[in-house]
């Protein structure tokens, strides 16, 4: 180094370096680290702030979920992701834990619920289909506010009814659930406007709560005094009437559905409240039958069969129903071996009576029955229905019937009956049975037995052998007559028949020629009725003169 | 020192060589964590979102069976920067502690890490290309996720930090020794 400068000796007197200390001994490089380093804490804290609840659902099976990429979502919108899916202790439940956004943390609590959507077809319809690309997801209703809870249990199926949809929910109390299924539609004027949200058995075990949800601007519909009752889709109804088939939609035919209204001739009251519980009918009828506020029982008697009569089988007076047989049972009567038929019916007068002319007083009811009986009202098994054999009760005049009074001293005022017109002629037909199996049949059998036995007696007896032997004998003797005489005699007599013939067209061609013979044979004939009549005219003179013999006809008196 | 035709101030060495790229190094390795943490890609098909991270693509590729995109990918994107990150550690550590051992494989390795650094930027590339590529609307769209961006500037850094690395001072310690 040193030659070097030697070498260049001119370049000794340029001016020397100026060094100078750094002002700033950190370099202006670090700004790049502690921008990284701030970003970098942004991020982090950005994660944590952000980061949400931590929950897990169980779970009955992990189909379609994927940790790290399924997500949950409300309403669409991505409120967390699958973090882990792992298997329960008992194996029985898949465990998913979830990572939630900070916000949803608000609004998870013991009412939420949670569920897979997947793609599904249910009688009811067709949802999640996205899902078939997009992959399932969990969605999860929010539900009321509660107490905070980071454990949940999935459903298996997804909630009919979330908390943001409006509507009311109420209670039917039915005796079975029917065909109802969770999700079965309920119409309203055929419309669907809610559906069965829930079944369960009551406590005791007695009946069946079924849950429905009428959506909102459908509820204000449901009134106080509004009736449930049940639509199967597919309702046959086989009665005195006939055959009646009512549907309500199809899809009512796979799950059944709920139908309600107002009962006819009945105004609305207030709507309902929320929750209000009320009473699943079976049917429409049974829903609407029951409006009737007066009802009178009686009881009937029949001594004849009550085959094809059910509680349920209308009453008829002059054709329109008044009312239903309740009950039916078999009584001893008041003598032993007999049996009589016990019917109950209950009228109900307001089905065919006008308003105006009702009685509020059962007594006045009863009394004025009493009178009709004395009218001749009797009650009578009717066919309603020749096909299906169902009967009904109908209630008539007759005035020849005989007297009957009101017999008050039963479980139900009785009113007297009149058997059925079938019933008369079959007595009829029994009385003339019984005629004929009166008579001695037997004995006459008996009769004819010996009598035939006697003549079978008589041709086998000797006696008769030897008479048919002779009988023979003397049929052999007469076929040789016979012959004799058809060899013998037979000429003969054609021979005189020959002989006759010839007369006869002797006599013939005498009668036809045109001779004299004829004309002579009439006059001669007219002369001997001439000459008879006169004889007669003698006779006659001589008998009321026989004195003429001796003195002669000439003196006339 | 300054020049004595222009005036510009020279230097025998890099100035704050050292500092300057520590701070490069640890800007660089600050990056890499969201870098690898946050999603590069988000693939939306048919409404079926998925978000990948670098390492889960890779994961991704070995479920696959495409072991050569795997190893490419995995080299490019978390093997060279890892390793470029280390070696520059490595060096200012070793020319701060004054280290003699073996300079010239130190050398070496300097150089090989300023050649191999560019190549990182191969998965930024692919990224870009992709979300180029893949616009199908509706059927399949990519995102290129946060990643890239911290990916990208983890990339770029480590190549500054090289260039700001002045390789003679692995050899001043050597020649002060022979003096």
């Amino acid at each position: 180094m040193n030659e070097t400068q030697d070498s260049l000796p001119e370049l000794n007197d340029l001016p020397t370096a100026d060094i100078q200390t750094r002002h700033f001994p950190i370099s202006i490089v670090w700004i790049v680290p502690i921008v990284a380093i701030i970003v970098g804490t942004w991020l982090v804290y950005k994660t944590v702030s952000e980061k949400g609840p931590t929950i897990t659902i169980a779970f009955e099976s992990a189909e379609g979920l994927e940790a790290g990429k399924t997500k949950i979502r409300f309403k669409d919108v991505d409120l967390g992701q699958v973090s882990a899916i792992d298997l329960s202790d008992d194996l029985a439940q898949v465990i998913v834990t979830a990572d939630l956004v900070k916000s949803a943390e608000e609004f998870i609590s013991a009412n939420t619920r949670f569920w897979v959507v997947r793609a599904r077809v249910a009688a009811t319809g067709v949802s999640g289909l996205g899902t078939l690309f997009s992959g399932v997801y969990i969605a999860l209703d929010p539900g009321e506010k509660g107490n905070p809870l980071r454990d949940f249990i999935g459903l298996s199926e997804p909630p009919i009814v979330t908390t943001d949809q409006r509507g009311s929910h109420f209670l039917l109390k039915a005796s079975d659930r029917g065909s109802l299924e969770i999700g079965s539609p309920v119409y309203y004027r055929k419309i669907q406007v809610g559906q069965v949200v829930a079944h369960r058995l009551t406590e005791d075990g007695e009946s069946v709560d079924i849950e429905v949800f009428i959506d909102a601007p459908y509820d204000q519909y449901v009134y106080e005094n509004s009736r449930f009752w049940e639509s199967s889709g597919f309702d046959i109804t086989l009665d005195t009437e006939g055959v009646r088939l009512d549907t309500e939609s199809l899809v009512s035919l796979a799950i059944g559905s709920v139908v309600f209204g107002l009962p006819p001739k009945t105004d609305p009251t207030r709507p309902a409240a929320k929750q209000t519980v009320f009473q699943l009918y079976k049917n429409m009828e049974e829903a609407t039958r029951k409006t009737y506020e007066q009802k009178d029982s009686w009881l009937l008697h029949f001594h004849e069969s009550v085959r094809g009569l059910m509680p349920g089988s209308p009453v008829e007076f002059y054709g329109i129903q008044i009312g239903q047989v309740t009950e039916i049972w078999l009584e001893a009567g008041e003598k032993k071996k007999e049996y009589r038929a016990s019917v109950v019916i209950e009228l109900e007068p307001d089905r065919a009576m006008q308003k105006k002319k009702r009685l509020a007083k059962p007594e006045e009811r009863q009394q004025r029955i009493q009178h009709l009986i004395e009218k001749g009202l009797r009650a009578r098994i009717d066919t309603g229905n020749l096909v299906t054999g169902q009967k009904l009760i109908s209630l008539d005049f007759y005035p020849d019937a005989p007297p009957a009074t009101l017999n008050q001293e039963g479980l139900y005022p009785e009113m007297p009956t009149t058997p059925s017109p079938m019933v008369n002629i079959g007595n009829k037909m029994s009385r003339i049975i019984a005629r004929i199996e009166g008579m001695p049949l037997e004995q006459i059998v008996d009769d004819l037995k010996d009598a035939i036995q006697g003549a079978k007696e008589i041709t086998r007896s000797p006696e008769t052998m030897a008479a048919i032997h002779n009988l023979n004998a003397s049929l052999a003797e007469s076929r040789s007559l016979i012959a004799d005489l058809r060899t013998q005699v037979s000429p003969e007599i054609e021979k005189t028949l020959r002989q006759a013939q010839l007369s006869l067209k002797a006599a013939e061609d005498i009668l036809q020629s045109n001779s004299q013979l004829p004309v002579a044979l009439k006059e001669a004939l007219d002369e001997i009725s001439s000459s008879a009549k006169s004889v007669r005219l003698l006779m006659d003179y001589l008998e009321q003169h026989p004195e003429a013999f001796l003195q002669g006809k000439g003196q006339e008196q | 020192m300054t020049c004595p035709r222009c005036g510009s101030r020279v230097h025998s060495r890099k100035p704050n060589s050292i500092q300057r790229t520590w701070a490069l190094v640890l800007a660089a390795l600050v990056l890499y964590i969201p870098a690898n943490v946050l999603p590069i890609t988000t693939v939306i098909s048919l409404g079926h979102i998925q978000s990948d991270t670098i390492i889960s693509g890779v994961i991704y590729f070995i479920l696959t069976g495409m072991w050569p995109i795997a190893l490419i990918i995995f080299v490019a994107s978390i093997f060279v920067p890892l390793l470029k990150l280390c070696i520059l550690v490595f060096l200012l550590i070793s020319v701060q502690c004054k280290s003699t051992w073996r300079p010239k494989d130190r050398a070496r390795l300097y150089r090989i890490t300023e050649i191999v650094g560019r190549w990182s930027m191969v998965d930024i590339f692919v990224v870009t290309i992709l979300v180029a590529l893949v616009n199908l609307g509706s059927l399949a769209t990519i995102h290129a996720g946060p990643a890239a961006f911290y990916f990208s500037a983890v990339v770029v850094i480590t190549m500054f930090a090289a260039m700001g690395f002045d390789p003679r001072l692995i050899w001043d310690v050597e020649v002060s020794e022979h003096e």
